[in-house]
C-alpha cells in the first residue's frame, strides 16, 4: 500500500507541473522576434535603441489568409534607457509581446555613439545574455542614425537586416573592401592590447524619410538604398577614422580576409588600363626583432586572371605578363604601405601586429605591451612583400582592341 | 553488494564517460592560461599514478569494496569512521555535480525554471537507474558511449570545416614560464582525474580482475586525451581571454559553428552531450554513495534506501551554495585543499601503507 | 497429459462453472479456492454399456453433438457403442475404417466378453492408428474432446480410444496476414497445431528438431507444444521455458498472447519480451539460432523465446535480399523508430522552448502560421495525435473494403479542415502525419504499440521541460531497455554487452557468405554455422596476366 500511495502522490505532483504552465515555456505567438538592434545616443547621453521586429505574417507566405503585402515585413520600435537592460524594460511599454533575441543577427551602432562614448560599454549585455549569439554581425551606421538603418525598407530582401548581413558577406568575398565581423571578434579586438577592431559602416543613400514607407518599394528605381560604406577604425573603443576603397582593401588584406578582389593597374601611360582579378590569395604576417626593435613582415601571395583590358596589350606574350605581374606587385605594395602609414598616424593597430608580436616574442611583448599602440606601433618597421601571378586571361588572349589598333596602323 | 558483474570493457566506457562528465563543460587548468591543455595532460599522468595506487590497495582485498576493507586495515573504530567520512564526501560531491549541471541548464536554456525542479528531474532519472543496478548502468554506458562519440566527432568535423579553429591562439607556449603550468597541473590532478577514486568502489564488480588495471589505465589515457584536445580546441576557437570569461566554454565554441545556412545553432548537440555526461557522473557518484552507505550500515535491502538518499542529495544540491559564482568559488578554493587532497591522496596512501603492513604481518603470522 | 500437479493458488476470484453434478457450486462467495482443481470426472468406467452411455449423456448435458452410435460387433454380435464428437472427427475415416471394420468384424469371441477382445480389436480389426486402452473417465473424455473416437463394449470395464480420427474443418494454409514479404514463402500458420508443427518439420528435416507437448488451461486444455533444436538450443533455457509453462495455472488459454503475458520476464515493461510470428520460415530461422518456439493450438501466432530488442526491427526479407539493400533498410528502420518515438515531442520542444534551434527562415514561417492558432503547441499536438489514434482504430474495425478509405479520407479531410479553420498549424499536421507513417513502417506490431504509448509520455515531457525532458526520457528508456532480460539473455545484446560475433546481423546485415558463427544464444559447442571460404567468386580470375601467375588457360573466349 505504501508503494501505491507514493506512486499516486508522485503522479499528482507531476500533474501539477503541467498545470502550472511551465516556467520557461514560451509560445511563438507570445514573442516579438527581434531581427536587428540599432543603438543611438541622445543629447542626454541615454541610449536610444531601435528594435527591428519581424512581422511573421507578412514575411512567410502561408496558406492561411494569403499573407500580407499591405504592411511591411518588419516593424521598428524605439525605446530609451540608461543601459541596454533598461531599454529592454522600457520596450515592453510599447510592444505587445516580450522581445526575443535569439534571431537578432545584427547590431548597428551609430557613428556618433561610437565617437563620443565608444562601443565598449554598450556591448556587455549582448555578450552576457543567454539569448544573444556571439556570431551576431556588428555594423556602424555612417552619417545616418542607427534607427534609419532599421527603418529603411529594401527591394530584393524582405527583411532589411538580412540585406545588410548578406550584402556584407557578399562584398567581403567579392571586393574585400568591407569587413564582415561578428560580436566575438569585436570584443576580442577591444580587449587585446595588440589589436583594434575594424567594423564596417553602412549608410542610407537617398531619402531616408521615403525609405520608411511601403509604397516606396513599388518602383523599379528606389528612392533609397542601404549601402556598405567604408570601415570604421577604433582606438580604445572609440571611433577615430574611416577607411574606404583600396585603403580598406589593404587593411583587410593584411588581416587575411580578402578572398577575391580586382586590382587595376596602369599600362602604357593609361591609368586603370588592365584589371586583374584575384582568385586566390594568402597572407602571412610574422614578427621578429631586428636591431633591438620589433619588426613585422607581411607577405602576400596572390594568383589570379586578367579580367579586362582597356588598351591593346600583348597578353599572349609571357614577358608582357611578367611585366603586368610586376606592376601589380608594386601597386599593391604601395597601397598596403600607405594604409599602414595611415593607421600609424592614427596610432591604432588595426592590423593586429601587436598580437602577432605577442605570439612570436612573448618576453619582449611584456615589456612593450603598454606602450605598443602609442609609441611603438607608429614607428614600426614593416616590410611588405607581394607576390602576384597571372595564371590565365579568360576566354580570350589578345583583346579586340589590339586588332583595332593594327587595323588603324 | 549486488550479485551483478560488469566486464572490463564496460568499466572502460564508464570511466571515460565519468571523467568527461563535467569536465567537458567546466574548464580546468585555467591557471596556465593558454597552456591549459598541457595542464590537462599533466593531470592525466597524475591520475594514472593515483589509479595505480588505488588499484594496489584494492588488490590486497579482492572482492571487497573500500568501505569494507577500511575497517580491516585500520581496525573497526577508525576504519568505520573514515568510511563514513568517505560516504559523506561522496554525497557532497554528488550534490555538487548535480548543482553544476542544474545551473548550466538553467543558465543556458531554462532561465525561469527553479533549479530545484531541474535537479528533481535529474534525480528521478538517477534514482531510477541506481535501482536498476550497475549492470543496467554499464550496458547503458556502452550504448551512450557510442552516441557521445558520434556527437563529438561530428562537432569536431564541423568545427574544422567552419574554420573556427585558429591554433595561433594557443601561442605563446610557456608564456609565463613553467610555474603556472605546474600549479595548474596541481589542480587538474584532483579534478577531474583524482575523482577516479570513486571507482574503487566499483572495481570489485569486474568479472575479470586481471584486465581491470589495463581497462582503467586505458580509460584514463583516453579521457585525458579527449579532455586535452577539447581544451585545446576551445582555446583555439575562443582565445584565452574570452574562454576565461565564459562560464561554459564548450558551449561558446559550438555556437560559433555556422555552415551552409542551416548547420547553425547546434547548441542542441551540446545539450545532448552534456546531459549524457552529467547523467553518468551523477549516477556513478550517487550509486557509489548509496553502496557505501548500505555496506557501512549493513543494510539488507539497498533499494529502500535509494529514494530517501536521492531526496537528501537533491536538497543538498540546492543548499550548498546560494549563487553560481559562490558555488564555483567553493569548488576552486575549498574543495581541492580540504576534500580532494585528503580523500584522493592522503587517505589512500595511508591505506596502502596500512594494507602493506598488515599483510606482511599476516604472512609472518601464518608462515 | 492432464496431470493434476499444478501447484500454486488457482484463480479463485474468477467464477467457475464446472459442469456436472459432482463439483461444488460457488454462490459468488469468495471462498478460499482449493489448492488443486477438482477432478470433474473421478473414477473409471463400469462394464455395463448402458450405464456408461448414461454417464456420458449426463456429463455432457445431452449435447446433441456428442454422437453415440450403438452397434454390434463380432460373430456373437456383442453390443458395443462408438462415441464421437461431431465436427471434431474426420467422418470419412470414421465411417470407412472404424465403423465398417467393426461392423464387418466376425471374429468368434467367447460368450463372455473379455479384455482380450479389446486387444483383438485394436491389433487386428481397427485399421487406424493411435489406439489406446483406457478406463479412467477423465482420460477418456479428454481424448474424446480431442477428436478421438471411443469404443465401448458391453461387459468390458475398459474402452478403446482411437486418437487418429481427429479431423474436422480447419482453415487451409494461406498467406500470412501480418508479416508479408516481397520475397519469400507465402505460407502462414493456421489454427491447427498439428499442421503448424508439420510445416516447420518440412523446413527443418533434422531429427534434432524436438517437440514437447503439454496442455495448459484448466478449462480449455489447450494443446501447447514447445519446439527446439536439441543440438543448438541451450538446455538451461529450454528447462526454464518448460518450468514457466508448467507454472501457468489459468482456466483458459485462448491465444498465444495469454501465454506470452504469463511467461514474460518483466510484465511491467512496455516492451515485448517474447516474439511472435505467423511465418514458418521465421520460426525455422530462429530455431536454427538456438531459440525455442511455443505453439498454441487455436492461433496461427507462434511464440519465440529468448528475444532481443533488435529482432523487432528485422523482417524475413532482410535475409532473402542481398546484404547492401538489407543493411540500408535496417538503418532506415532505426531512423523510423526514432521519428515515431520523439517526432512530435521534438516539435513541441522546439516550438515552445528552444526557438533558437530553428533556423531563422523556418522559424518565421512557423511563427506566421502559429499566429492564427489559439492553442499552445502541446495541445495542438495532443489533439492531432488523438485524432490520428481514433482514425487508426476506426480503420481497424471497419471491414477491409471501406477501412482504408475511411482512414485516408478521414485523415485528409479532417487535417485539411482543421488547418483551414485555424485549429492546428500545417507544420503540426506534417509532423503528426510523418510520425504516423513512421509508426506503420515499424516491422513489429508489438513494438509499434509500445511506441505509441511512449510517444505521449515524451510529448508530455517535452511540453514540461523541453529538450532536456526529452533527453532525460530517452536516457531513462535506454536504462530500462538495458535492464531487461528475456529468459536470461540481455535485451540489448549485441550492443550491450558488446558481442562482436553477433554484430553481423544487428544493424548491418553481413552477407551470407560472411556469417560463420551462430549467435551466442546457441550451445557453445555448436557455433560454426558454415564452412570455410564461402564467398562466391567466378571460376577463373580474369585479371591481367603477369609473370607471377601460373600458365593458365590460354583460351580467352
Amino acid at each position: 500500500m505504501n508503494r501505491k500511495r507514493a506512486v499516486l502522490l508522485g503522479l499528482l505532483a507531476s500533474l501539477s507541473v503541467f498545470m502550472s504552465g511551465c516556467w520557461s515555456e514560451r509560445q511563438l505567438t507570445d514573442m516579438a522576434i527581434v531581427s536587428a538592434v540599432g543603438i543611438d545616443q541622445d543629447e542626454e547621453g541615454k541610449y536610444v535603441a531601435s528594435y527591428q521586429f519581424f512581422n511573421p505574417g507578412n514575411i512567410a507566405g502561408g496558406l492561411q489568409g494569403g499573407g500580407g503585402g499591405q504592411s511591411p515585413p518588419v516593424a521598428v520600435y524605439t525605446a530609451t534607457g540608461d543601459s541596454i537592460m533598461e531599454v529592454h524594460g522600457n520596450m515592453s511599454k510599447k510592444v505587445s509581446r516580450e522581445p526575443y533575441y535569439s534571431h537578432a543577427n545584427l547590431i548597428v551602432i551609430s557613428d556618433e555613439l561610437a565617437e563620443k562614448e565608444g562601443i565598449a560599454s554598450v556591448l556587455d549585455a549582448f555578450s552576457r545574455g543567454s539569448q544573444f549569439r556571439v556570431t551576431t554581425t556588428v555594423v556602424i551606421a555612417r552619417d545616418v542614425k542607427a534607427k534609419d538603418l532599421m527603418t529603411t525598407l529594401t527591394a530584393l530582401d524582405k527583411v532589411p537586416s538580412q540585406k545588410i548581413m548578406d550584402t556584407l558577406e557578399t562584398t567581403e568575398k567579392a571586393m574585400g573592401e568591407n569587413i564582415n565581423i561578428d560580436l566575438q571578434e569585436v570584443i576580442r579586438g577591444l580587449v587585446s592590447p595588440g589589436k583594434e577592431p575594424l567594423i564596417s559602416g553602412f549608410t542610407v543613400k537617398g531619402d531616408v524619410k521615403e525609405g520608411k514607407k511601403q509604397e516606396s518599394l513599388q518602383a523599379t528605381d528606389l528612392p533609397m538604398t542601404i549601402e556598405a560604406d567604408g570601415n570604421a577604425v577604433f582606438k580604445n573603443g572609440k571611433l577615430v577614422d574611416w577607411i574606404d576603397g583600396s585603403g580598406a582593401r589593404s587593411v583587410l588584406w593584411v588581416l587575411d580576409r580578402v578572398e577575391s578582389t580586382t586590382i587595376t593597374i596602369k599600362w602604357a601611360d593609361k591609368k586603370d588600363a588592365v584589371s586583374y582579378r584575384v582568385v586566390r590569395q594568402k597572407t602571412n604576417v610574422s614578427a621578429d626583432i631586428k636591431g633591438g626593435k620589433p619588426r613585422i613582415s607581411v607577405g602576400i601571395h596572390m594568383e589570379g586572371d586578367i579580367g579586362e583590358v582597356r588598351v591593346p596589350i600583348e597578353l599572349k606574350d609571357p614577358d608582357v605578363l611578367e611585366k603586368v605581374e610586376k606592376e601589380i606587385r608594386e601597386q599593391t605594395r604601395k597601397e598596403i604601405e600607405q594604409a599602414i602609414r595611415r593607421a600609424q598616424k592614427n596610432k591604432t593597430d588595426v592590423f593586429g601586429f601587436g598580437e602577432v608580436f605577442h605570439q612570436a616574442e612573448p618576453k619582449e611583448w611584456k615589456k612593450v605591451k603598454k606602450s605598443w599602440e602609442d609609441s611603438i606601433f607608429p614607428n614600426l618597421n614593416v616590410e611588405v612583400k607581394v607576390e602576384a601571378y597571372v595564371r590565365r586571361t579568360g576566354l580570350r588572349n589578345n583583346s579586340y582592341l589590339s586588332d583595332i589598333k593594327s587595323e588603324q596602323e | 553488494m549486488e550479485k551483478a558483474k560488469i566486464s572490463p570493457r564496460q568499466l572502460f566506457m564508464l570511466i571515460v564517460l565519468f571523467e568527461l562528465g563535467s569536465s567537458i563543460i567546466i574548464p580546468v587548468g585555467l591557471t596556465a592560461k593558454q597552456d591549459a591543455w598541457l595542464a590537462v595532460l599533466g593531470g592525466m599522468v597524475g591520475g594514472l599514478l593515483l589509479f595505480l595506487l588505488y588499484h594496489k590497495v584494492g588488490s590486497y582485498y579482492p572482492g571487497l569494496v573500500p568501505t569494507e576493507y577500511m575497517p580491516k586495515i585500520w581496525g573497526p573504530f577508525l576504519g568505520n569512521i573514515f568510511a563514513f567520512l568517505y560516504v559523506i564526501y561522496l554525497f557532497y560531491l554528488a550534490a555538487r555535480v548535480l548543482r553544476d549541471f542544474g545551473e548550466m541548464l538553467v543558465m543556458f536554456a531554462y532561465p525561469e525554471t527553479p533549479l530545484f525542479i531541474i535537479n528533481l528531474l535529474w534525480m528521478i532519472l538517477v534514482v531510477y537507474t541506481v535501482r536498476k543496478g550497475i549492470e543496467a548502468l554499464a550496458r547503458t554506458g556502452e550504448i551512450l558511449f557510442v552516441v557521445l562519440f558520434i556527437l563529438a566527432m561530428a562537432s569536431l568535423l564541423l568545427l574544422i570545416f567552419n574554420g573556427s579553429i585558429d591554433t595561433r591562439n594557443l601561442q605563446p607556449v610557456f608564456e609565463e614560464g613553467p610555474l603556472p603550468l605546474v600549479k595548474a597541473i596541481g589542480e587538474t590532478v584532483f579534478f577531474p582525474f583524482g575523482e577516479i577514486v570513486f571507482f574503487t568502489m566499483i572495481l570489485p564488480y569486474i568479472n575479470d580482475s586481471k584486465k581491470t588495471k589495463r581497462a582503467g589505465l586505458y580509460a584514463l589515457i583516453l579521457s585525458g586525451l579527449i579532455l586535452s584536445v577539447t581544451m585545446a580546441i576551445n582555446l583555439s576557437v575562443l582565445g584565452y581571454s574570452l574562454l576565461a570569461r565564459t562560464n561554459f566554454p564548450l558551449l561558446a565554441t559550438i555556437q560559433t559553428i555556422e555552415l551552409a545556412e542551416f548547420l547553425q545553432r547546434l547548441d542542441v548537440f551540446f545539450i545532448i552531450g552534456v546531459v549524457i555526461g552529467g547523467f553518468f557522473k551523477i549516477t556513478i557518484l550517487f550509486y557509489v554513495a548509496v553502496m557505501g552507505t548500505t555496506s557501512l550500515f549493513k543494510v539488507e535491502k539497498p533499494e529502500q534506501l535509494v529514494f530517501p538518499l536521492g531526496f537528501i542529495t537533491l536538497f543538498l544540491s540546492v543548499g550548498i551554495a546560494s549563487s553560481f559564482p559562490e558555488h564555483i568559488q567553493e569548488g576552486l578554493d575549498i574543495v581541492p585543499m580540504y576534500l580532494h587532497l585528503p580523500f584522493q591522496v592522503i587517505f589512500p596512501l595511508l591505506l596502502l601503507v596500512g594494507a602493506f603492513l598488515r599483510n606482511r604481518h599476516k604472512q609472518k603470522s601464518s608462515g | 497429459m492432464y496431470k493434476n500437479h499444478f501447484l500454486g493458488k488457482s484463480e479463485g476470484k474468477k467464477s467457475r462453472k464446472v459442469g456436472g453434478a459432482m463439483s461444488p457450486f460457488f454462490k459468488g462467495k469468495k471462498k478460499a479456492a482449493p489448492t488443486q482443481p477438482v477432478d470433474p470426472m473421478p473414477g473409471s468406467i463400469t462394464s455395463n454399456l448402458q450405464k456408461n452411455l448414461d454417464v456420458i449423456k449426463q456429463t455432457f448435458g445431452n449435447s446433441p453433438d456428442i454422437i453415440i452410435r450403438p452397434l454390434k460387433t463380432g460373430f456373437a454380435k456383442v453390443d458395443a457403442a462408438v462415441i464421437y464428437v461431431q465436427g471434431l472427427v474426420d467422418s470419412q475415416l470414421l465411417n470407412d475404417f472404424l465403423l465398417e471394420s467393426l461392423m464387418k468384424n466376425d471374429f468368434p469371441y467367447d460368450n463372455q466378453p473379455s479384455p482380450e477382445m479389446l486387444d483383438n480389436l485394436s491389433d487386428v480389426v481397427i485399421a487406424l492408428g493411435g489406439v489406446t486402452k483406457e478406463k479412467e473417465w477423465s482420460k477418456l473424455l479428454e481424448s474424446l474432446l480431442g477428436g478421438a473416437t471411443l469404443i465401448f463394449i458391453d461387459g468390458i470395464g475398459e474402452a478403446l480410444a482411437v486418437a487418429s480420427t481427429q479431423g474436422g474443418e480447419t482453415r487451409s494454409i494461406s498467406e500470412p496476414s501480418t508479416q508479408s514479404v516481397i520475397r519469400g514463402s507465402r505460407e502462414g500458420f493456421t489454427e491447427n497445431i498439428a499442421t503448424n508443427i508439420s510445416m516447420v518439420r518440412r523446413i527443418i528435416k533434422s531429427p534434432d528438431l524436438w517437440i514437447e507437448s503439454m496442455k495448459i488451461g484448466t478449462q480449455t486444455h489447450t494443446d501447447v507444444s514447445i519446439m527446439y533444436m536439441n543440438n543448438l538450443a541451450e538446455s538451461d533455457v529450454v528447462e526454464e521455458v518448460r518450468k514457466r509453462l508448467k507454472k501457468i495455472n489459468i482456466d483458459s488459454v485462448l491465444e498465444s498472447g495469454y501465454i506470452e503475458q504469463l511467461i514474460e520476464d518483466q510484465p511491467a515493461s512496455p516492451f515485448p519480451q517474447v516474439y511472435f510470428t505467423e511465418r514458418p520460415d521465421v520460426i525455422a530461422g530462429n530455431l536454427l539460432e538456438g531459440r525455442i518456439a511455443i505453439f498454441v493450438n487455436g492461433t496461427p501466432f507462434v511464440l519465440l523465446v529468448p528475444v532481443v530488442f533488435l529482432q523487432f526491427f528485422q523482417t524475413p526479407d532482410d535475409y532473402y535480399f542481398r546484404f547492401d539493400i538489407a543493411t540500408a533498410t535496417r538503418f532506415l528502420r532505426i531512423i523510423i523508430f526514432f521519428i515515431s518515438l520523439v517526432g512530435p515531442a521534438i516539435y513541441i520542444a522546439a516550438a515552445s522552448f528552444h526557438q533558437e534551434m530553428i533556423p531563422t527562415q523556418l522559424m518565421l514561417i512557423l511563427a506566421s502560421q502559429r499566429e492564427t492558432v489559439p492553442f499552445p503547441a502541446i495541445f495542438e499536438a495532443l489533439i492531432m495525435e488523438l485524432t490520428f489514434e481514433i482514425l487508426r482504430e476506426a480503420g481497424l474495425r471497419m471491414p477491409k473494403a471501406i477501412g482504408s478509405t475511411v482512414s485516408i479520407v478521414g485523415g485528409l479531410v479532417i487535417g485539411q479542415s482543421a488547418v483551414q479553420a485555424g485549429i492546428v498549424s500545417p507544420p503540426m499536421v506534417i509532423v503528426v502525419a510523418i510520425t504516423a507513417i513512421a509508426s506503420f513502417a515499424t516491422p513489429s506490431f508489438s513494438v509499434a504499440i509500445s511506441v505509441r504509448l511512449l510517444r505521449f509520455a515524451f510529448m508530455g515531457l517535452a511540453a514540461a521541460f523541453g529538450f532536456f525532458g526529452i533527453i532525460i526520457g530517452l536516457i531513462m528508456l535506454t536504462v530500462h531497455l538495458c535492464s531487461l532480460r528475456s529468459f536470461g539473455v540481455p535485451y540489448m545484446a549485441p550492443f550491450a554487452p558488446y558481442r562482436s560475433a553477433e554484430f553481423g546481423d544487428a544493424v548491418v546485415r553481413a552477407p551470407w557468405w560472411a556469417t560463420k558463427k551462430r549467435p551466442a544464444l546457441s550451445n557453445p559447442e555448436n557455433m560454426e554455422r558454415e564452412g570455410e571460404a564461402q564467398m562466391p567468386a567466378p571460376p577463373q580470375s580474369r585479371v591481367i596476366k603477369n609473370k607471377s601467375t601460373e600458365k593458365g588457360n590460354e583460351d580467352e573466349s
